[in-house]
């Protein structure tokens, strides 16, 4: 077993909340949220975001505008759903408790 | 000055250069592979492609540079990751069951030597080719079983065409990951498979179908032509081989012989002297020997997943010395036909005294054509023929007319008279040889001898059974064959030999005793009629008295 493995494995499974959590607290277009996700060392390359993007789209979670950009062609600004904003506040309550249960049973007992 | 090339991303032209655009292009197709499962797979493709115009973008902007470079197209490959990392595995759970994938035997196209039959097995064994190409040559030395084998498996399994079957080759799953693994390597092949239909499909199951056939007959002779001309080679290979150790005078590789009897140097001396012809067959068939060496070396070289750098030039100098060296032997042995021209007969007679002779003859130990007597530097050539004719003259005599070839008149006639022939006359004993001999420098030239024994009628003489290989189709009254000529006593009558202690059985077949008891019952049977007449005559007269 790597641990390397292991470490993405981790990552992949918060990655689709955090997603969702960058997007409640405001709009944003595919590179802010890479931005962000990179910043806090989530993920590593790009490529792996489109797809995710794109599924958690198709399952109505997102939804997206076209802004006209002056660095390029046209950027997607993504917005949560109504939907969208019920999962994640769903997710928010798992995490929460996700955390403290592994805060309890990691941290040494003093 | 740099070709570049235009493409659009998200409807923006960027000029790449040609390095650049190479790279690039193998990415994106990389990366729409690994998507093309994807649900949506497009949609994502054109996000990306709007990103990454967006940081071509940006990077023109900053260097303010017109034209896209390898550099530019590396940072898009750092950012956004190589085409693994652009699936999702937990969305694309693949069961586990499928990375147990059977295994199936192919042909590996890839590291292929000869038609990747090894490479093959080695993929399906996980064993590095290179020990099974070892032990297809030791079969190859030691029984020829590797050849066929090799023909067979070439011929029955199929070449690993497609991704799929090249992971299956190696026993791996047919999944992204491992597809991915092999695309540094191989174009894939999904793209240009098409699906057709209806009517489409039809003309191409008839077209594909006639195609097929057609191909596997050119393959069937391409197969055969290969094994054609591989034998061809190695004959002439070992031919020239076999010329070379006899030249050089090699223990071990002087296996050729002429006549079937005479080898090695000796041989090779007979025909071809030892002046220039001899250095030109050494030289030349050293040259041409250059080529399958060279040859055995990069295949070798190639076996053992070497590439040899200077191959090409191995190649080139190993077909020119060969061409020379064909030369040179072609030169060599062509200049013998002109020592064959011109053809001189010389006849020596001897008388002999007396009228009753007995013929033996000498015979050579082991029975060859012609050899070298090393002792005495003289060519023993065995090409005598004995006859035996009548004469009207009253004394017996023995003629012997020895021939040889040359490349003008005058040569040939030396060659003619320096023939060494030994006989002796000895009381009633004629002993003659099987062999004559000429001075080795003389050479092999086609020399012959005839033996004549000319007898006046009345004269006898006895066949002796060593005679027989010299034996040329002596006439006799009975025309019996010259092997049962042998052992007998023969007497020269007007009408020719005619055997004295032969008994009737070895006189006479079969069907003349046959014949000969008829008659002899036809003349009995008339006889006691004719008794029986008289009889009855006598009967009468005694009755009438």
């Amino acid at each position: 077993m790597k641990i390397e493995n292991t470490k993405a494995q981790m990552r992949k499974g918060v990655l689709e909340y955090c997603i969702l959590g960058i997007l409640s607290k405001g709009d944003a277009y595919a590179s802010d949220i890479i931005e962000r996700l990179k910043s806090a060392e989530l993920i590593v390359v790009e490529g792996t975001l489109y797809p995710l993007l794109t599924r958690l789209k198709n399952a109505d979670l997102l939804e997206y505008r076209w802004e006209e950009s002056n660095a390029g062609p046209p950027r997607k600004y993504y917005s949560l759903s109504a939907q969208g904003r019920a999962f994640q506040l769903e997710l928010k309550g798992t995490w929460e408790n996700l955390n403290n249960a592994v805060e309890q049973l990691t941290s040494t007992p003093s | 000055m740099n070709k570049t090339i235009n493409i659009n991303l998200a409807g923006i032209i960027f000029h790449l250069d040609e390095v650049a655009f190479e790279k690039f292009k193998t990415y994106l197709s990389n990366v729409k592979t690994a998507l093309g499962k994807e649900e949506s797979g497009e949609e994502i493709i054109a996000d990306i492609e709007a990103r990454i115009a967006e940081i071509f973008n940006l990077r023109m902007k900053e260097n303010g540079s017109q034209v896209v470079n390898l550099s530019d197209v590396e940072f898009i490959i750092e950012t956004l990751g190589q085409p693994e990392a652009f699936v999702d595995e937990s969305e694309n759970e693949v069961p586990k069951s499928s990375s147990k994938e059977t295994r199936r035997f192919f042909r590996n196209p890839d590291e292929k030597v000869i038609g990747g039959v090894c490479s093959g097995i080695g993929a399906y064994f996980d064993i590095d080719p290179v020990w099974i190409r070892v032990l297809f040559l030791v079969l190859l030395f030691f029984t020829g079983i590797g050849f066929i084998t090799y023909v067979i498996l070439w011929a029955a399994i199929p070449e690993a065409k497609t991704t799929a079957q090249k992971l299956q080759m190696r026993g791996e799953a047919v999944n992204l990951n491992n597809i991915e693994k092999l695309f540094t390597k191989v174009e894939d092949y999904t793209s240009t498979e098409k699906i057709k239909s209806g009517v489409n499909s039809f003309v191409s199951f008839v077209v594909n179908g006639i195609g097929s056939i057609f191909s596997f007959v050119f393959k069937f002779i391409g197969v055969m032509l290969a094994i054609a001309g591989a034998l061809f080679a190695f004959t002439l290979i070992v031919t020239l081989l076999g010329i070379f150790g006899s030249t050089w005078n090699l223990d071990g590789f002087n296996f050729i012989s002429l006549n079937g009897y005479i080898y090695g140097l000796d041989g090779a001396q007979a025909i071809f002297g030892s002046g220039w012809r001899l250095l030109a067959l050494r030289v030349g068939t050293l040259l041409t020997l250059l080529l399958p060496l060279f040859a055995l070396v990069v295949f070798l070289a190639k076996i053992f997943g070497r590439e040899l750098t200077n191959s090409k030039l191995l190649s080139f100098s190993g077909i020119t010395s060969f061409i020379v060296g064909l030369i040179l032997i072609f030169i060599s042995a062509g200049s013998l036909i002109t020592d064959f021209r011109e053809r001189s007969t010389e006849t020596d007679k001897i008388t002999l005294s007396g009228m009753s002779f007995e013929i033996t003859a000498d015979i050579l130990e082991d029975d060859q054509g012609f050899f070298f007597d090393v002792e005495d530097e003289l060519l023993h050539i065995e090409n005598v023929r004995f006859n035996i004719e009548a004469t009207t003259y009253p004394t017996a005599s023995l003629e012997l007319k020895h021939a040889a070839s040359g490349r003008n008149h005058s040569e040939a006639r030396a060659r003619a008279q320096s023939f060494d022939y030994p006989t002796a006359l000895e009381g009633e004993t004629l002993r003659l040889s099987e062999y004559f001999t000429v001075p080795k420098e003389s050479l092999y030239r086609g020399q012959d001898l005839k033996v004549t024994l000319r007898l006046p009628v009345g004269a006898s003489v006895y066949l002796d059974e060593s005679i027989e290989n010299i034996m040329y189709d002596i006439r006799n009254v009975r025309n019996m064959y010259d092997g049962d000529m042998l052992g007998h006593q023969w007497e020269m009558t007007p009408e020719g030999l005619s055997c004295t202690d032969c008994s009737t059985i070895e006189y006479y077949n079969a069907e003349e005793i046959e014949e000969s008891i008829e008659d002899n019952l036809e003349e009995m049977e008339e006889s006691i009629e004719r008794k029986l007449e008289e009889l009855e005559l006598e009967l009468k007269k005694l009755k009438d008295q």
